[in-house]
């Protein structure tokens, strides 16, 4: 394994990227959950799972559950804090771009893992 | 969480320097600076040094002084041995034997021949990673010129079957056989194994300094009298002709200084990494559940340990750790850049989520049994908290408990 590449990526990572892989918000399954998304990357095999509760077109909890590479853990926390709260219309229009600006960043070759985050919702939502 | 904590197990990748190397080949900078080649005092000093330097390398691995020639590290020795020998062969013979499980730099070195026309065999290393000398001797051909096979494997460990293998080689030169050499990257286990070229038997042996205490920028070739190699290097008659470049002195005293050092304090270093390493697994199998040790676990380096996490990525566990203060590293294809998991454990016939998933500790001299306690204390609650998060392992606990009430 290059060892340069990964001293690059380690250093790369924003400080809530960090934050969030060490500490995941929303990490798990949603008993009474009424919409689910999964999603697979089908190159690398990262998976993302979204469950969310939706009551009167609005996402009142969300939870993810996710197997990959950090970028992949970390944008699946991200997105609960993100859709948390807000109305199924405002979700929908949520994009990978909102995303990497929540999070400071990816390096380009990890953009992906925003990509499958979105595709996950929008298969969550499309489930409601 | 101690923020300043600091434990360093990737010694496979590189080692720090022993004070006592710093110490010998600083002279080598300001004073005794001179061009080995050169023939006034300050050239013959640094001459007389890279000769000592020299025959302590030949010591640490029983080889003769001239048959050692210094270069900049492990892949450049694997070049100039690998491609050295076929370029002088590719005459009349164009077939060579190497094995899935080489560093990336045999790999890529046998790729670019095998496009230039070479044909390649490549031996798998079967479950517990060790190649076997029987697959040696059914590969062979009337037109191999080279077998390059590692000692000991970078990410697992695994110690290869080398004197099998010479002494196959060594039959088939008894038949009249004269154009078949036989290769070994020695790289991880020089220093952590007692090595001998004449036990060993093979013909050409790499080394690389900065796995043993000494810095980056030196290794060494060993090339067996006799043996016919084709500079990579041209454009100085240094090395006996085999390596052109005006020798990197301070490297290789350092190199000369840490080779007689790990040949002192071989037994008690490697004593001292076993002890540590066999702790740490031991407290690893205790701790934490679903865990693949990879590599045959009685015929390893040492030092190495390499642990396969179910239902987890490895570069999330890597930097974790490293978040924790804990260095290691990993096979995972995200963290190599490439989308297929690490080769090697693929070569074990490990499926994806087993090689993505698979994280190599190595000790050190340095290392002390406080570091191996801090890392059995974080290690178990970084693993949980990411399997927390992993659908995979919902999958494998939901199936298992159906599997238990017969439903499925």
């Amino acid at each position: 394994m290059p060892l340069w590449l990964l001293t690059l990526i380690a250093l790369t990572y924003s400080e809530a990227f960090k934050d969030h892989l060490a500490n995941p918000r929303n990490a798990g399954e949603l008993a009474n959950a009424n919409a689910v998304g999964e999603e697979t990357n089908p190159v690398c095999g990262d998976r993302l799972r979204l469950y969310l509760q939706v009551k009167a077109g609005r996402i009142e909890a969300a939870r993810f559950l996710a197997y990959g590479c950090p970028p992949t853990l970390v944008c699946g926390s991200i997105l609960t804090e993100l859709i948390k709260g807000r109305s199924v219309e405002e979700a929908t229009r949520l994009t990978r771009k909102d995303l990497l600006a929540a999070l400071g960043g990816l390096p380009s070759r990890k953009q992906h893992a925003a990509a499958l985050a979105i595709e996950t919702l929008r298969a969550a939502i499309a489930s409601v | 969480m101690n923020d300043s904590r600091k434990v360093y197990l990737d010694h496979s990748a590189t080692t720090p320097v022993d004070p006592r190397v710093v110490a010998a080949m600083l002279p080598y900078f300001t004073q005794k600076f001179g061009n080995a080649s050169s023939v006034h005092f300050f050239g013959q000093e640094a001459r007389a040094a890279v000769d000592r330097a020299r025959r302590e390398v030949a010591a640490l691995i029983g080889a003769r002084a001239n048959e050692i020639v210094f270069l900049s590290g492990g892949t450049e020795a694997n070049n100039l041995a690998i491609r050295g020998v076929c370029e002088a062969a590719s005459g009349h013979s164009r077939h060579l034997i190497t094995s899935t499980i080489e560093h990336s730099s045999v790999r890529g070195i046998c790729e670019g021949l095998g496009k230039s026309g070479w044909e390649i065999t490549r031996l798998p290393a079967y479950e517990e990673g060790v190649v076997q000398a029987e697959d040696v001797r059914a590969a062979l051909r009337p037109n191999t010129v080279l077998i390059s096979v590692m000692l000991a494997n970078n990410e697992i460990g695994t110690i290869q079957p080398i004197e099998e293998i010479a002494a196959l080689v060594r039959e088939e030169r008894a038949r009249g056989r004269r154009q078949l050499w036989f290769h070994t990257d020695a790289v991880q286990a020089a220093g952590r194994i007692p090595l001998h070229v004449d036990t060993l038997g093979c013909d050409l042996l790499s080394l690389s300094a900065h796995k043993l205490y000494a810095p980056k920028g030196a290794g060494a070739l060993f090339v067996r009298r006799g043996v016919r190699l084709v500079s990579q290097n041209v454009g100085g008659h240094q090395e006996r002709e085999k390596r052109a470049g005006t020798e990197g002195v301070p490297g290789i005293v350092a190199f000369g200084a840490a080779a007689k050092l790990a040949r002192e304090e071989m037994a008690e270093r490697s004593q001292h990494d076993q002890r540590l390493r066999d702790r740490f697994e031991a407290g690893v199998t205790e701790r934490i559940g679903n865990v693949v040790f990879n590599g045959d676990r009685g015929r390893r380096l040492p030092h190495l340990s390499n642990i396969s996490f179910r239902f987890i990525e490895g570069e999330g566990l890597l930097i974790s750790l490293d978040l924790q203060g804990i260095a290691v590293s990993t096979g995972s294809a995200c963290s190599s850049g490439t989308l297929e998991p690490s080769p090697v454990i693929r070569a074990l016939g490990r499926n994806d989520e087993l090689a993505r998933g698979a994280i190599r500790f190595s000790f050190g001299k340095d290392n002390t049994e406080q570091d191996v306690e801090y890392v059995l204390e974080v290690l178990p609650r970084v693993v949980e908290k990411l399997r927390a998060l992993s659908p995979l392992n919902r999958e494998e606990m939901g199936r298992r408990d159906l599997e238990a009430i017969g439903q499925n």
